[in-house]
Order: structure tokens, then sequence, then C-alpha cells
């Protein structure tokens, strides 16, 4: 009898330890993303079910979290020591924190092994994860440029023309109010939607080169640059005309309130990113319908080409952590979230991954497609392509030149100590 | 406050005295799990963090840099940090008269028995239970200026002119996030006086009005005075509460617009979460915590000078 039970227990032990063995052989990866639209999840989910069947023995654990929990989470995470292998960001400042940290593995050398891979995306796709000549992320999800998205019908009613130039720009506003109607739509409390009309500006004074040089601190650049300063006088002159929508500066962009005041008729306008076409083509198809865009106007004497764009191409981007393991593995996810039919099942969900010879039928989204693929330059979005303190800055100061409570010349001083302390800080 | 301080007045007997160590004993194995909890989820994280406070770190890898004072100057001279501090007090003063008056009123007229107050109880207890988060998204959207029940009611009754951009308007951000703070923490202070009324003995009360008081004197001359040890706590944990205050202020504004309901804990939050700036982030809490330990001391102190000389 007792012999028996010993025989029964080291039979249990004994496949347990089994069980333990081959839960070890079978190797697994972390996938953090922040997808979290029924299709957009299921793009990623699908890919991943490819990559496990293709790879058998690996098991990707992915997890989904939405945009402002998932900052915090990953950073977290980072501190933490307990990075996923694989993990999605918007490039630029915040990334390069990462970077510097040497908290990223750097792709380059798996790209240059694997060229027919990397010359399937667009070039300008790169800048936002390129760091020092080296590439740190995978652009994959999505194009996503700010343009003005107007309502045709209204437009309509009002004998109105997509302004091109910024007193044609004043003069819709004008008519707009006349008729009780806000020019723009903007739900501003998390800050960057307001930043967007800064940086357009910025640009269309000064040309994509006055951002560019007073972040790297080169060639004179800075950001008491008088650009600077004169984008937020006319950032300011936009206030004063009423072009926004009452309470602009507490709106939450996340809850929608800023496509309802477009749908209810109450704003004419909306300056934002081209995800949002998507978004409001499956939240209200009616409205859908009278739904166009153009691109920012340009300033009278100003440098800025038409034709340049704020945003980016490839919105997220997917890199390796280097506490990874198995970056091998890792990248071959990579792969498998950005491969052919991934990108296919991406545009059936509206939305344009930066790869070259894209098949596109939808007529808005071809449109954008044209438009990127035109575009001399391409800036991504201040916040992010600001080192994180300087863009908090800049996310505070652009709210502030909305709210009439910063002159335009304090809102510069304040960009300029900050970049040049952290600049001596280095 | 330690185990012996107390000098026992009568001389232990022999017997006790014998028993001692041993009792000494069985208090530290009880007392053991708490303080073990308390150091490392307490003690270690305070000094751990007043460390963090002297670098400069963006909380990634072996990269934090030693800046010694640094953090701890630009603290003192940061307008932000200083607006963050004046909109707690604010919100410690305003929570102070309007919470713990009102709390206390519900509490006497919920405590008179009667047959409706046992569902009113129930009703006013309703906030507590709800979630910050879910209880700041319903009222953004109340307050919402061109779509929300505010506003949208005030238009209805011809009050256009007060019908305001309740959360967009540095004016009226702050007092608009700290009137939904009063609605949700006055149950938790009614409740709290509800209890202290619950262990006041009926005699009393009875005794006076049999005297000829009404209840307007027996409210002032003896409900209140039997009252004052909880309203002294209460007082101080709406002190301490409103000192880190965080979450509906988070959820409704994000401190905003342009930092005019910044709190102290929101500006740490912006600091370490979004601008990776861990150094500076621990300088904050640390001042912060002071701040609390201090004003808290004091509290206490003069609360209890004014217990002893009624």
């Amino acid at each position: 009898m007792k012999h028996a039970r010993w025989t029964a227990l080291t039979l249990v032990l004994s496949s347990t330890l089994g069980l333990a063995q081959l839960a070890s052989a079978q190797s697994s990866l972390d996938l953090w993303h922040l997808q979290t639209t029924e299709a957009g999840k299921a793009v990623i989910q699908k890919a991943v079910d490819r990559f496990q069947t293709a790879n058998p023995g690996v098991k990707v654990n992915v997890s989904p979290t939405p945009n402002d929990t998932y900052k915090t989470k990953l950073k977290i995470a980072f501190g933490a020591n307990a990075a996923p292998c694989v993990f999605a960001s918007w490039g630029g400042g915040p990334l390069y924190e990462y970077v510097k940290s040497s908290q990223v593995v750097n792709l380059s050398p798996f790209l240059q092994k694997d060229q027919a891979f990397y010359t399937r995306f667009q070039p300008a796709s790169w800048s936002a994860v390129t760091f020092d000549k080296q590439i740190y992320g995978i652009p994959g999800e999505n194009t996503g440029i700010a343009v003005v998205i107007y309502n045709k019908a209204l437009f309509a009613k009002y004998k109105l023309t997509p302004p091109r130039t910024w007193p044609e720009l004043l003069k819709v506003v004008a008519t707009l109010k006349g008729n009780n109607v806000a020019a723009f739509s903007l739900a501003n409390k998390a800050k960057w939607p307001g930043s967007m009309y800064y940086g357009y500006l910025v640009d269309r004074l000064g040309g994509p080169d006055t951002f560019r040089n007073a972040v790297l601190r080169k060639g004179g650049g800075s950001f008491a640059d008088p650009v600077f300063v004169k984008a937020g006088t006319l950032l300011q002159d936009l206030v004063r005309a009423g072009a926004f929508v009452q309470g602009y500066n507490g709106l939450d962009y996340d809850s929608g309130v800023s496509r309802q005041l477009l749908y209810s008729g109450k704003a004419a306008m909306e300056l934002m990113g081209t995800w949002e076409l998507a978004t409001i083509s499956s939240e209200n198809p009616t409205f859908a319908k009278d739904m166009g865009f153009f691109a920012f106007p340009t300033v009278p004497g100003g440098k800025g080409n038409a034709g340049n764009v704020l945003g980016t191409v490839g919105d997220n981007f997917y890199s390796v952590a280097k506490s990874c393991k198995t970056p091998e593995l890792a990248f071959k996810l990579l792969k498998a979230i950005t491969d052919t039919q991934a990108e296919q099942d991406r545009l059936a969900d509206r939305r344009l991954p930066p790869v070259k010879g894209l098949k596109v039928t939808d007529p808005l989204l071809s449109q954008v497609s044209a438009f990127v693929a035109k575009a001399p330059s391409v800036q991504l979005w201040y916040d992010q392509d600001l080192a994180p303190q300087l863009g908090e800055l800049h996310k505070d100061t652009s709210q502030a030149l909305l709210g009439l409570s910063i002159t335009p010349q304090a809102a510069a001083d304040q960009m300029e100590a900050l970049a040049k302390k952290l600049a001596a800080g280095k | 406050m330690s185990l012996t301080a107390k000098p026992v007045a009568a001389a232990p007997s022999q017997a006790r005295r014998a028993r001692r160590p041993r009792q000494d004993w069985i208090a530290v194995a009880f007392l053991a799990p708490a303080v073990l909890i308390l150091a490392v989820f307490l003690i270690y994280p305070l000094i751990a963090n007043f460390r963090l406070s002297f670098v400069d770190w963006n909380g990634l890898g072996n990269t934090a840099r030693n800046v010694g004072w640094n953090n701890w100057l630009e603290l003192s001279r940061d307008a932000v940090f200083v607006r963050a501090l004046g909109n707690n007090a604010l919100l410690a003063v305003l929570s102070i008269l309007i919470q713990l008056p009102l709390g206390l009123l519900l509490a006497v007229a919920l405590g008179r028995a009667s047959r409706g107050s046992a569902f009113l109880r129930i009703v006013y207890v309703v906030p507590l239970l709800m979630s910050s988060v879910a209880i700041g998204t319903v009222f953004r959207n109340l307050y919402d200026p061109n779509f929300g029940a505010i506003n949208v009611g005030l238009r209805a009754l011809h009050l256009d002119a007060l019908a305001q951009d309740w959360l967009g308007d540095p004016r009226f951000a702050l007092l608009s996030v700290i009137a939904v703070i009063c609605w949700q923490s006055i149950p938790f202070y009614m409740l709290l006086f509800m209890a202290g009324l619950s262990s006041m003995p009926a005699e009393l009360s009875e005794a006076a009005t049999l005297d000829g008081a009404s209840p307007r004197v027996v409210f002032w001359r003896i409900t209140l005075p039997f009252l004052q040890g909880t309203i002294r706590s209460a007082a101080v944990l709406s002190l301490i509460g409103a000192l880190r205050y965080f979450d509906l202020v988070y959820v409704m504004t994000g401190g905003g617009p342009t930092n005019a309901s910044e709190l102290m804990a929101t500006y740490m939050y912006r600091t370490v979460f979004s601008g990776f700036n861990i150094g500076y982030g621990a300088a904050i809490s640390s001042a912060m915590f002071l701040i609390v330990v201090v004003v808290a001391g004091l509290a206490l102190r003069l609360t209890r000078r004014y217990q002893t000389e009624v």
C-alpha cells in the first residue's frame, strides 16, 4: 500500500516535471501595442497567429492598451526592467530617451541583411525612428498626417471654398461666425490637438528647417526665432477672430466630442490626423458622405510649401527591447505583424500602411496617399518629436497661447530657455 | 507613543513583572508583520524617493546623474509648483468649509429617526460608492459647454449669461472640479458624523429637551460639543486629503487649462510620466510629503490645544 502511494507520487511528480521542461523549451514573446479598435486588434492577432503557426513552440502574449495608459505602462515596465520584447511607439523624442539609455535593439543590422523587407517601406517612414543614422523601429500601422477635415454641405450652404491662404481662412471664419457656426472644432484638454495649429503655422511661416534647427541646436536655430513668435501671434489672431468652438481648452478628444460638434453642424472644420477620416466613416456614415479635407493654408510671405505635412508616415512603429532574450525571433515577429497580409488587412480597415505600391481603391485614402507622396517634407508631431520635457512645455505653451493666457514672445522664450538648459545638461 | 512610554500608575505585582518579557515577545510577534509591511511599502519607498530627488534621471537604465540640491532649488522657483500648491490650499480650505458643515447637517437631519431617512441615507451614500473615474467622466459630460446638461438647462431657462465654459475657462476650471469633489466626499463625512452621533447617549438630548431646550440649542450646546473629537478628525482627514488630491482633477481637466487646476499630485504625475523627469518628480512628491506632514502636525496640535481649553 505504502509502496503504491510512493509510485503514484513519483509518477505525478515526474509528469509535472516533464510538463515544466516542455514549457521551458517553448519560448514566449511579449508584444505590446495600442490598437484598441476591434478591427485594429484583429489585424495584429491574425498576424500573430500566422507567426505562431510558422514558428511552433513560440508563444506570443499580446496586450493591447489604450493610448494614454499605454505611455505610462510602457515607461513603468522599462523602469522596472520588465520590458516587453516587442513594443509600439510613435518614434521621435520619447523613443530616443529609451534608445539613449540603451534599452532598444538597433535594427539596422537586421534590415541590412533583409533588403527586400527594408525597401518595401516608403523612405519617409523611417525618419521618426532613425537616431544617429541607426534604425530602431519598423513602421507599420498607418499614415497619420494632419489635414483640415471639413463639412462640404456647410461650405456649400454658405458658398465657401476651402481656403488656401491665411487671409482666405480668416474670411471663411468670419462668414461662418456670422452664421453662428464655429469655424474649427477643437478638443484641447490633452493639448496635442491644439499643438497641430502651432506646428503648421511655424512650417508655413519659416519652412521645415526652422523647427528642425531649433531642435538640433544647429545653424543658429532657436525657439526664440521670430518665426515661433509670429506663429503664436497668428494663432492668437485666429482665437480672437472667434474661430474655435466654445470650451475648446477643456474638451476631451478621446470622448469624441470634437466630432460631435462637426456632426451637429456647430463647427465646420477640424484640424486632425487622417485616422479621423476612418473613425468618422465608421462612426457616422451619413456625415462621412459630406466630408472632405484640404491642406493647412499658406501664409503670405511665408517660406513653407503648401504641401509640407505635419504627422507621421508609419504611426505606430514597432521596436525590440534590449532585454529581449531572443532578438532574432522578435525581428521575425516584427516582420510578421507588418507582412503583406497584415498590410492588406489594415488597408481593409481604412488605414494606410507606409509601404510602396499599395493598391488603394478607397477615394479618401487614395487622396491621403497622393498627398503624402507629393509632400516635400513630413514633420513628426511636435510633442512626439521633442525630448519629453520640452514636449510637455510645448503642449503647455500652445494650450496657453490658445487660451490667450500667455504672450507669443513669452511662449517662445520659455521654450528656448528649457531647450538651452537641456542642451547644456547633455 | 512607544510601547513602554506610559508609566504604570500602580506598582506592578511580582507576578506581572515576571510575565512581562513574554508579553513583550508576543507584542513584537504581533507587530512584526505590520512593521515589516510598513517598512517595505512605506518607509523604504519614502527614503528611496528622497534619494531620487537628488538625481537627474529619465527613469531608464543606469543613466541617473547626481545633481545635489538642484531639483529642490528649481522647485522653489517653479511658478507651476507654487500655483499647484496654492490650488491645493484653496481645495483644502473649501473642502473643510463645504464638506464638513454639509456632512454634519445631513448626519443630524438623517439621524433624526424617521422612516424615509433610511432610504435617503442610501441615496446620499451613492457618490461614495462610485469610482472617481466614472464620476469624472459623468461630470465632464454634464459640464460640456455645448452639449452638457448644465448649460443646456441654463439656456432652456433663458439664463444664457450663466452658461459658462466650466472646464475650459481658467477662471472656473478648478472651482468646477472642487464642486464635484465636494459632492463626492460629503457622504463620507456624513457617515463619520453619523457614527459619532450614534455613540451619543440619547439621555443627554432628551434631558435637555425636557428642560425646554429647542432643537437649535440642543445642536449647539450638546450635539456639537459632543462631536468635537469627530469634527477634529474629519477636519484633519479633509486637510490631508486635499493636499494630496489627484484623481478627479486628473480625469476632468488634467490640471489644465494652462495649469489653472494643477495640483501638486497632477504636476508630479505629468513630470514623471510624460516628461520622463524622475528626479524632479521625486522632488515634487517629497516636498508634498513634507508639506502634508507639517500641516497635519500643526493641525493636530492646534485642535488639541483648542480641545483642552474648552
